[in-house]
């Protein structure tokens, strides 16, 4: 497998991808600044959150993200799923995504659980008849078959982790970007996930993991990237990506 | 690469546009409706109740030389699709904050978190049409040909508010001021456009003036339904580059601006 992988097409390409932000909300903003567009200085009050990541991903590849909190992790997958868009370099990603990031994103407050699993995925690029034709496989991995016509906002935070799972995990994208949220649900449904992550990744999709769990990634990943201080520090298998981040900064588990 | 991946016709730019437009517009609409008893009649009701009390003031109690007969028609032909106008506007405020978790993990095309909210109101206004149409019957007001006018009144008035809530919206995320800002200018903007009285009421020399608000030669051309003598053609011809100009101004400062609202949101 691992021979295919170099020759498979890329993915998603970064490169020089860097992407800034204001250190506090209070900081003065000109109407010049707003205008400025892309450019290459960073003004007062702003930092790098993430600088110059060269990263080439081919089809089927499994990929950890490790580092400390607020070096860069969710940034750099929320500029893979296209939510943020990068102020120097580029990220090309050939592909739909599938983004697990914020966990209750999509769903509102005031719809059902069925209006929401078709808004939702619909949002997300999903055709309207393959909504249907999956609805009840959503519905049945969720668990929620008793609550489809109740409010989302009913619902226990246990039950949304699970609802926005079920959709994400079905949306049949060839990325998927899975960020921290599976340390919410509980256990039997944490081993459900991990059972459809596996699935997934037998089925050559690509995937992008954010954890802080060394079993984690190990379990699911081949390859990692080690961000810190909003640089990608080691790309290499994830075994020695976690042996140089516990070398920095001690165990992670 | 073992199993084959469900085939999946590749969307084009504009199909995955439409499809995004219209699922939060329902959604928005839905929203709106499921929370509510009354629903679809306070899209109705609204209108009427301003309608009535205008109808009122300038009927009953002033002696009104203003406007045309029967002017609970001439009203509410403008009041209508002011109502739109402001709906649009005003909401257009929050499009982004409202929706901030939304935006924060679904990617759409940018501006639908704008124009979703133009066509939810513009939805809306349709829904409201059959209010003008019975009180046309009760008061006998004559349908003329000028209703041709009315999917081109639509078109501009489509043109000017997409193009102000372009601007609007991403400026509203890093000035929270303008929030209120906007709402009161468009308070003033209600009696400063020919909604309550018609373009040629204004007092000579103001004419050319007043035209320079797009809004007066749309209404216009809406009330041109009923009153063909209220098209005022330099009125539609300065409404419509004036539409085009905001359009164009609109998706110049959305574009400068989605990145910076992106990080903010």
């Amino acid at each position: 497998m691992e021979t295919t992988e170099s020759t498979s097409a890329p993915v998603i390409r970064a490169s020089g991808a860097g992407i800034r932000f204001r250190r506090n909300r209070t900081g003065r903003r000109s109407f010049k600044d707003l205008f400025a567009g892309r450019d290459r200085r960073a003004r007062p009050g702003e930092f790098w959150a993430l600088r110059g990541v060269d990263v080439t991903v081919h089809e089927g590849e499994a990929i950890g993200v490790v580092g400390r909190n607020g070096q860069g992790k969710s940034t750099l997958l929320k500029l893979v799923a296209g939510v943020m868009l990068p102020d120097e370099g580029t990220v090309e990603v050939h592909g739909g995504v599938a983004p697990l990031i914020e966990i209750t994103g999509g769903f509102v407050d005031d719809l059902t659980v069925r209006e929401n699993v078709f808004l939702t995925a619909g949002l997300h690029g999903m055709p309207r008849a393959e909504i249907v034709a999956r609805y009840d496989e959503i519905i049945d991995f969720a668990e929620l078959r008793d609550f489809v016509g109740t409010p989302y906002k009913h619902l226990s935070s246990g039950m949304k982790v699970r609802l926005a799972f079920a959709v994400i995990s079905r949306l049949e994208e060839p990325i998927l970007l899975v960020d921290e949220v599976l340390a919410v649900g509980d256990k039997a449904f944490r081993a459900k996930c991990y059972r459809r992550i596996d699935e997934l990744l037998s089925a050559g999709r690509t995937l992008f993991f954010v954890s802080h769990n060394e079993r984690d990634l190990k379990r699911f990943c081949t390859r990692g990237l080690y961000l810190d201080k909003g640089e990608l520090k080691l790309d290499g298998p994830i075994g020695e990506v976690l042996a140089a981040y516990d070398a920095d900064y001690g165990s992670v588990t | 690469m073992t199993t084959a991946l469900p085939p999946r016709r590749a969307r084009s730019r504009s199909e995955a546009y439409r499809q995004s437009l219209w699922l939060l517009t329902s959604r928005d609409l839905r929203v709106r409706y499921s929370t509510s008893f009354l629903g679809y009649f306070w899209s109705v009701l609204e209108p009427l109740v301003m309608a009535v009390i205008y109808w009122f003031v300038f009927t009953q109690i002033v002696q009104r030389s203003i406007g045309a007969e029967p002017y609970i028609v001439f009203l509410l032909a403008g009041l209508l699709p002011w109502m739109w106008f402001n709906g649009a506007v005003g909401d257009a405020t929050r499009a982004f904050i409202k929706d901030a978790k939304l935006v924060r993990s679904t990617r759409i095309p940018h501006t639908v978190w704008v124009t979703r909210i133009v066509l939810a109101k513009g939805i809306e206004f349709l829904a409201s049409i059959p209010v003008i149409v019975v009180f046309a019957i009760i008061f006998g007001a004559t349908l003329t040909w000028g209703v041709l006018w009315l999917p081109l009144a639509v078109l501009m008035q489509t043109v000017l508010t997409v193009g102000l809530a372009l601007m609007i919206a991403p400026l509203v995320v890093f000035f929270r001021d303008l929030e209120r800002a906007v709402k009161l200018i468009l308070r003033f903007l209600f009696y400063g456009s020919p909604i309550i009285y018609g373009l040629s009421d204004l007092p000579n020399g103001l004419e050319l003036w007043a035209s320079f608000n797009p809004l007066a030669g749309i209404i216009s051309l809406y009330r041109a339904s009923f009153f063909p003598e209220q098209v005022d053609a330099t009125a539609v011809l300065i409404a419509a580059a004036m539409s085009l100009l905001f359009l164009g101004a609109g998706i110049l400062v959305f574009r400068r601006m989605v990145r910076s609202v992106l990080k903010e949101i």
